[in-house]
């Protein structure tokens, strides 16, 4: 017996030492990652204020955005005209970024995005028929728009739910609200008048250069709350991971766990879809360039969460000021997203990891 | 006193008993097989004694208190299980996957600590699995992600460990060394160690105690030497065979008729 201890006892020490060199290296990309992620975002986020066709160096949009200065003209352009699109591309893009991933691991489907299980479809219509039957816009479309989102989640989790919320069902029955709204949405569209019926498609594309204050403090109110809920999630997240028998012998609950997170993901694509209307393809590409970062199976939530703000900042800039007409912000993510999207289809189909 | 028994318990799905009315105690220390035909419920037994499912009647005793009524967490700490197909979430490394079984020792807040990092080395080494940390687990042969899972099972440092037919997708040499692995693991620190086996041969020769199921019942139970006759089996998977002595080890081995 001796000789078996000795045998597994002597490599321990290396094998210690090759662990605390494995978690000392992901430690660092992770630090690393994570710290060159904000500073994009921060840098996208004071770009976003600089150009336009009055332009304003990075140092007069930070002293101006922090009351440092005091220069009337600068800080009209910047306080009231550009801040809040900075700050609606943002946020949405944090809410965006985290509900994506987190979606994709509970549901464990890259095709999982909000944009595709109705979420987005219902504040759509609510949507529409603000814009076109009762004939308002803003903030009363905004808040509509959140009805919806909240309105076709319950119902998706109330027909989801057999025992529990299984990933597939999900799926499946979020598609199928999608469509059915998306029908609905159709048949009002087909409806309207010329100028209202323009009107509901540039709120349908999606676009971050129309958020009023309100709709902001709103925003990130919710982002104070729910992103620190969402990152103490993870932990159970991890051990979901690994499917719903191991987590609960890890000791998860793991019906609650994954109520809670899903929840918790619903409300965030609720809030940035009743303030930027639905930007499609954002919370689809957030999570796996956030693995791709990481490193694989990380599922790291606040990298995926700056991902997404990186990304919805970025193309708001090409979309208002690259392309020859200034265009809706979804626009943009539709056409950089589609693409991958085919490459996914086509890459999960071929490695039999659809589910 | 055994820490781990059932008192008329129950189990089923939908609108199905699987097992009814079982009375069985795991002795602490040994490692028990249960064994039966297909579909005899052991699988189902073995899911109840985890808490994986809810007894409809009877209850699962653990030291004592009903398991259902303790908190998920603190069972964590006691009773390990590796499920009969895990899954694991696409390009995890080893190290990733050995070092969540610490999950139960972890909290909301208190994260990764020494303790941590001792239980998953020492897993790592018992399985063999140390050089492989870096490599993901989908690059891996069978019996290594068999060994692997086997690792995270153990980093979560539980007294008693469940396994469901851990050797199923397994060659016949990786079987062996898999038992052996439980074996020795047992030999070392202990450990209660129960699990569901299709190999009658296999159970006979590495484990202390047999738990012969059929049709959610328990045939007989006790040490294979004395359980094991020609017509238990036949009782319990209806094959007509000899029983002789294993050339090796004396156990008892099957020979089909």
């Amino acid at each position: 017996m001796t000789t078996t201890l000795s045998k597994v006892e002597a490599p321990a020490v290396d094998v210690a030492a090759a662990l605390r060199r494995n978690r000392r290296r992901r430690g660092t990309r992770a630090t690393v990652v994570l710290t060159a992620l904000a500073v994009l975002v921060f840098a996208l986020f004071v770009v976003t204020m600089m150009i336009g066709s009055f332009r304003i160096g990075p140092f007069d949009v930070i002293a101006s955005v922090l009351h440092l200065s005091d220069n009337a003209g600068v800080d009209f352009v910047v306080r009231e005209l550009r801040l809040p699109t900075a700050m609606a591309g943002l946020g949405v893009g944090l809410a965006l970024g985290a509900s994506g991933t987190i979606f994709q691991q509970v549901l464990r489907n890259p095709l999982a995005s909000p944009d595709f299980v109705g979420v987005t479809s219902g504040a759509g219509l609510a949507a529409v028929v603000a814009i076109v039957m009762l004939g308002t816009g803003g903030l009363v479309v905004s808040g509509l728009a959140l009805g919806g989102a909240v309105l076709a989640a319950s119902l998706m989790y109330v027909l989801a739910w057999k025992d529990g919320v299984t990933g597939y069902r999900f799926i499946l029955i979020g598609i199928g609200i999608a469509a059915f709204f998306d029908g609905l949405i159709g048949f009002v569209l087909s409806r309207a008048k010329l100028f209202e019926a323009r009107q509901a498609m540039h709120w349908l594309t999606g676009s971050v250069g129309q958020a009023s204050d309100t709709e902001l403090r709103l925003l990130f109110g919710g982002l104070l709350v729910l992103l620190p809920v969402a990152v103490l999630l993870q932990r159970p997240l991890r051990a979901l991971d690994l499917g719903d028998d191991t987590a609960r012998t890890l000791g998860t609950r793991a019906e609650l766990s994954r109520a809670a997170l899903l929840g918790t993901a619903l409300v965030l694509v609720a809030l940035a879809v009743s303030v930027a209307g639905p930007i499609v393809f954002v919370a689809l590409v957030a999570g796996p360039i956030a693995n791709r970062l990481l490193g694989p199976a990380t599922g790291g939530i606040v990298a995926a969460a700056l991902v997404g703000a990186a990304t919805l900042l970025a193309a708001d800039l090409v979309a208002v000021h690259l392309l020859p007409t200034a265009l809706p912000t979804g626009v943009v993510t539709g056409a950089v997203g589609a693409p991958y999207l085919l490459w996914l289809l086509a890459t999960t189909n071929r490695q039999g990891a659809g589910g | 006193m055994s820490r781990l028994r059932t008192k008329e318990l129950t189990l089923g799905y939908d609108d199905r008993d699987v097992v009814s009315n079982l009375d069985v105690t795991i002795p602490d220390g040994k490692v028990t097989a249960i064994v039966g035909a297909n579909a005899c419920g052991k699988s189902t037994l073995l899911r109840g004694l985890a808490r994986l499912l809810t007894p409809r009647g009877g209850a699962v005793y653990l030291d004592g208190t009903v398991l259902a009524d303790l908190r998920t967490q603190d069972v964590a700490k006691v009773l390990g299980l590796l499920p009969q197909s895990p899954v694991a979430p696409d390009g995890i490394t080893v190290a990733d996957l050995v070092s969540r079984g610490r999950y139960p020792h972890q909290g909301w807040f208190r994260r990764w600590n020494d303790d941590d990092h001792d239980a998953v080395s020492k897993a790592l080494a018992a399985t063999g699995t140390a050089d492989l940390i870096d490599r993901p687990i989908k690059s891996l042969s069978g019996g290594q992600r068999q060994r692997v899972w086997v690792a995270m099972a153990l980093a979560q440092d539980t007294d008693l460990l469940l396994l469901d037919e851990p050797t199923t997708y397994l060659d016949i040499n990786h079987q062996v060394e898999l038992l052996r692995l439980l074996r020795q693991l047992n030999a070392e620190s202990g450990k209660t160690i129960v699990v569901v086996l299709h190999d009658l041969n296999l159970a006979c020769r590495f484990v202390d105690h047999l738990i012969a199921m059929s049709d959610g019942k328990i045939v007989s139970e006790g040490p294979p030497t004395e359980v094991v006759t020609a017509d238990l089996v036949e009782a319990v998977f209806g094959l007509s065979c000899l029983v002789v002595p294993d050339p090796v080890a004396g156990t008892p081995m099957i020979v089909p008729a």
